[in-house]
């Protein structure tokens, strides 16, 4: 079956088979940033945004998601021109292995684009779907504070609508 | 070296109390011979001891950093894969009929013990050094199954769906035996029995496999029957006998064991593997698929961490057989079921601690044993529950009787492996919730209590080898407990607790502390080489295995500092078998310091070179000069040359052109304990048995850490994973040995919403043996919650939890009695 999306701001027509997830589809495309870790909804490795919300990739049949428009972290900054999500976690040190880090930026992104001034309390709730082995979560929740103040000074999605296009 | 004020009067001679000919205290010196410049003050630094930011944060938040799995599409002809897996317990296999699934349409093999490609030596997962100290006890696909969760047959097809359908097309037929799955029940004659001895090649020390019992080791210091005897005549001694048990905990590995297999252009075996150990991979797949090791290549990409995990070689012998019978490239992904129960985990433990304190609280004697479940096979069973013993007891040094039992015993459950901590974490649930019942029996403030016994800078050390079979001691250089205790006890608010207004809240604090080693001494090998470029930049390469931690950016740190270049200018590579110089690979804790005194050499050998280029370029004796800033600078005269200067010069220079190229190898008998101190603050709800942990604090002396950042991400990191055992690991089985815990929601790791804060303290020592005066921390932050935590809660509300995870129900149901 033809599967028509907008994948990071562009419109595509992609083949896929009834049984694939969009997950699959994305990884099997080259868009390989986002992570497989479970396949069963329960790590937030795969989290990318449908339609602007924040939404497992894994658990998503690909024949629900024709017509949307999905971000995935390729859609976010360069490594010479990092989206403030992106660099307030290589700031803070706030990953390891690494292979959380794609969803947990989505996904932090996404708040962020909601609330721009998330309490403490707020974010570790707004995070509880995306694990993390390797960091104890300590430096993801200063990232996570610390982009807050610089997607605010950036004026980043001041009219709450999505970010994008940085580096596409 | 005592700790007390006062000695007690009958306080043995020092070389009578470490168990030690007196020869050994000339032997290891407190002198070490360190290189000059090995210890630097903070502002002479400029590599070392920086924030720097990790070579691959970047890539990693850009999505651009690629695992095994990410390789797929360099692959076009690649097969995937899947595996069939016992669904008993134990028994037999007695019919494999695969006629369905190769019937299917996209299925390019199906492979099962009987297979051509698929041979049957005997092997170990373990992922160790050779010879490896865990029994051969493993085929790749098997008849006899021990385990939910043998591997007994596998297919490879255009497609992960397709493999899974042909998978399930495979009808197996099993005789089944009877399963044994409680330690205890296992050693008894007449259970069943899980392995034939004469299957079972390099079986370890001790094995009894009529009993199910796959090792067995004790050792002794001093007289420990004595010491109780005499206890039993004398009031101003006190006796103190404790039971602890620990649970199975899971890594949880973020990326799941993936490898991708082929021929290359030259036929020869090519690997992409999420692997802590090329080498031995390398080595053992060698010795199963009779290949010469030249003919096997060994790639590591990113890997999505491993925490012992990925230091067993589980899947890549499957694959390789795989591609063998399919003739093409095959990638096998592990799913998260198979994460949790058919690969490996940390083996449950009973820990019995006896021990003689004087009332003054000077400890006499201190008997532990311990019973470990090794499961279905052996990798690492002897290690680990021999770890359990000697990582913690050096703790307490100065105990003059010492005894120590440990016994690996098989069931027809999970496996055991490496994880972190390798039986330390078990160890010291057991020691240190030992400490605080003593402190209570005698009346003595937990802290004060361990202080009068503490191990200390200058002492000789015997406990870590008790069941070695030779001599061994540790001369101890560096240790920095007191400041740990200082600054946790100042963090956690020890002496400024204040107990909540309602009557039925009651707060504590709990305290334990731990130790660790850094490499398994006598048992390395590190090797590096570094060439610099004509830009004056250089590449490093080395085999360490920077599994997620960030050891690469380590390495070029302490390369930086040797050559006085910014640590951005040294590029890493990473570990390939044909390409990286040798390493035992990233387990015991042994990268900094291990690989890294390997990277400094190196580095040394290259800064030696490059200023014989500058020497004549600035016409100043090469001893004179000095590296620093990205230049070579004369003292005398002020003039200055900069590395790109000398890297044109070595390459296209008039006079003599040499790559500058340094190298070197390290290997150690020396392996420092880092040493740290835990905290846990806690609320207990009296009438539900409820708690609430509102802080965990770690200190750790690592030594002089290489980067501050990446060691505090080791340590809160680790702080994670004793919470989880602590207060929420196991796996659960039905009465036939079936796992019940197949997921994450099962398995309940801690997110950002249930985990306390987690704060870490680095505590700078000094360590003469190590890299810069680094030790290892990866590691020792594991230990530390589950005693903690069950001093604050017996601190709190007079219960003691002595089995893991500690649950509300378990404390209500103390409380009620
Ligand atoms: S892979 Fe989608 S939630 Fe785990
Ligand atoms: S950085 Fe490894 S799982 Fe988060």
């Amino acid at each position: 079956m033809d599967i028509d999306i907008t994948l990071n701001g562009t419109e595509r027509t992609f083949e896929a088979q009834r049984s694939d997830s969009l997950l699959d589809l994305l990884r099997r495309n080259g868009y390989t940033g986002t992570k497989r870790g479970c396949d069963t909804g329960n790590c937030g490795f795969c989290t990318v945004a449908i339609d602007g919300e924040p939404a497992l990739s894994c658990v998503k049949p690909v024949a629900t998601i024709d017509g949307t428009e999905i971000e995935t972290i390729e859609s976010l900054g360069t490594q010479d021109d990092l989206h403030p999500v992106q660099e307030a976690f290589v700031d803070n040190a706030a990953l390891q292995c690494g292979f959380c880090i794609p969803g947990m930026i989505m996904r932090s992104r996404s708040l962020l684009v909601e609330n721009p001034d998330p309490t403490e309390k707020e974010i570790r709730e707004a995070l509880s779907g995306n694990l993390c082995r390797c960091t104890g979560y300590e430096k993801i929740i200063d990232a996570v504070q610390d982009a807050a103040g610089r997607m605010g000074e950036e004026g980043v999605a001041a009219d709450g609508g999505l970010v994008r296009g940085e580096g596409e | 070296m005592s700790r007390t004020d006062e000695p007690a009067e009958d306080e043995p001679a020092a070389d009578e109390r470490q168990g030690s000919e007196p020869s050994a205290e000339v032997r290891h010196p407190i002198e070490w011979d360190e290189a000059p410049n090995n210890q630097k003050s903070a502002d002479e630094r400029q590599a070392i001891s920086k924030r720097e930011e990790k070579n691959d944060a970047r890539k990693i938040v850009t999505g651009e950093s690629k695992y095994t799995a990410d390789y797929a599409p360099n692959f076009p002809d690649l097969a995937e894969a899947a595996v069939l897996r016992s669904e008993i317990a134990h028994g037999y296999v007695t019919e494999i009929d695969t006629s369905a699934a190769e019937a299917m349409d996209g299925v390019y093999a199906v492979i099962t013990p009987d297979s051509e490609t698929v041979p049957d030596r005997k092997y170990t997962s373990a992922g160790q050094s050779y010879p490896e100290p865990s029994p051969w006890d493993l085929t790749i696909l098997r008849r006899k199954v021990r385990f939910v969760g043998d591997p007994i047959a596998a297919v490879a097809a255009k497609n992960g769906d397709i493999a899974d359908r042909a998978i399930r097309a495979i009808d197996v037929t099993y005789e089944e035996l009877d399963p044994v799955l409680d330690p205890e029940e296992a050693t008894d004659p007449d259970a069943p029995r899980i392995h034939d001895p004469e299957e079972v090649e390099n079986a370890q020390p001790g094995a009894d496999y009529e009993r199910n019992v796959e090792a067995h080791d004790e050792g002794e210091i001093g007289d420990v029957d004595g010491t109780f005897e005499e206890a039993a005549t004398r009031d101003d001694w006190v006796v103190t006998e404790t039971e602890w048990k620990t649970p199975y905990q899971s890594h949880c590995v973020p990326e799941p064991h993936t490898t991708i297999a082929r021929r290359d252009q030259d036929d020869r075996i090519h690997l992409v593997t999420s692997t802590q150990v090329p080498y031995h991979t390398r080595r053992q797949l060698s010795h199963l698929f009779d290949v010469p090791i030249r003919d096997v290549r060994v790639t590591k990409p990113r890997i999505g961490a491993g925490f012992g995990s990925k230091q067993s070689m589980l899947i890549e012998p499957i694959t390789v057989a795989l591609m063998e019978a399919a003739g093409r490239p095959v990638k096998l992904e592990t799913t998260r079921r198979e994460q949790f129960y058919a690969l490996r985990s940390r083996r449950p433990a009973r820990v019995r601690l006896r021990s003689v304190v004087t009332d003054k609280g000077d400890i006499k004697a201190l008997d532990m044993s311990a019973v470990t479940n090794s499961g279905a096979y052996g990798p690492h069973g002897r290690t680990v529950t021999g770890s359990i013993g000697t990582k913690p007891l050096p703790l307490y040094t100065h105990t003059p009787n010492v005894r120590f039992e440990m016994t690996a015993v098989h069931t027809n459950l999970p496996v055991g492996g490496a994880i972190r901590g390798y039986g330390a974490p078990q160890g010291h649930f057991a020691l240190e919730g030992h400490m605080d019942e003593v402190a209570h029996e005698l009346g003595i403030d937990p802290i004060e209590l361990r202080s009068r016994n503490l191990i200390a800078e200058g002492d000789l050390e015997a406990v870590s080898g008790i069941t070695m079979k030779s001599e061994h001691v540790r001369r101890i250089r560096s240790c920095g407990l007191d400041e740990c205790i200082a600054e946790g006890k100042a963090a956690i608010g020890w002496d400024e607790i204040e107990q909540p207004e309602e009557a039925h809240l009651h707060r504590a604090c709990g305290v334990a502390l731990t130790a660790q080693k850094s490499g398994v001494a006598g048992d390395e090998l590190g090797a590096a080489h570094i060439k610099m470029n004509e830009d004056g930049s250089f590449i490093l390469q080395t085999g360490a295995v920077d599994i997620g931690p960030g050891a690469d950016t380590a390495m070029a740190q302490i390369a930086a500092e040797v050559l006085g270049a910014r640590s951005e200018d040294v590029l890493v590579q990473p570990s390939d078998t044909d390409i990286s110089p040798f390493d035992y690979g990233a387990y015991a804790s042994s990268t900094t310091y291990v690989t890294g005194s390997a990277v400094k050499k190196a580095a040394e050998d290259a800064r030696d070179q490059l200023l014989k280029f500058a020497s004549r370029m600035l016409e100043e004796p090469a001893d004179t000069l000095e590296t620093r800033d990205g230049t070579v600078r004369s003292e005398r005269t002020g003039e200055s040359v900069t590395l790109e200067e000398v890297g044109y010069e070595s390459i296209y220079g008039d006079e003599v052109r040499a790559q500058v190229m340094g190298q070197a190898s390290f290997s150690t008998d020396e392996s420092p304990p880092p040493f740290g101190a835990q905290f846990a603050d806690v609320t207990v709800n009296e009438e539900t048995g409820e708690f609430e942990i509102h802080k965990l604090v770690f200190a750790v002396d690592c030594g002089v850490a290489i980067n501050p950042d990446l060691a505090e991400g080791q340590v809160e990191g680790a702080m994670h994973m004793s919470y989880e055992l602590a207060t929420s690991a196991g796996l659960s089985f039905d009465d036939d040995g079936t796992p019940e815990t197949l997921g994450f929601r099962d398995y309940g790791m801690p997110t950002t919403a249930d985990q306390p804060p987690l704060k870490s303290i680095l505590v700078e020592t000094y360590e003469p043996t190590g890299p810069f005066g680094a030790k290892s921390v990866a590691e020792i932050p594991v230990n530390g919650v589950p005693p903690a935590l069950s001093n604050a809660i017996r601190r709190a509300v007079g219960v003691r939890v002595s089995d893991l995870p500690i649950t509300a129900e378990k404390i209500r149901a103390q409380l009620d009695e």
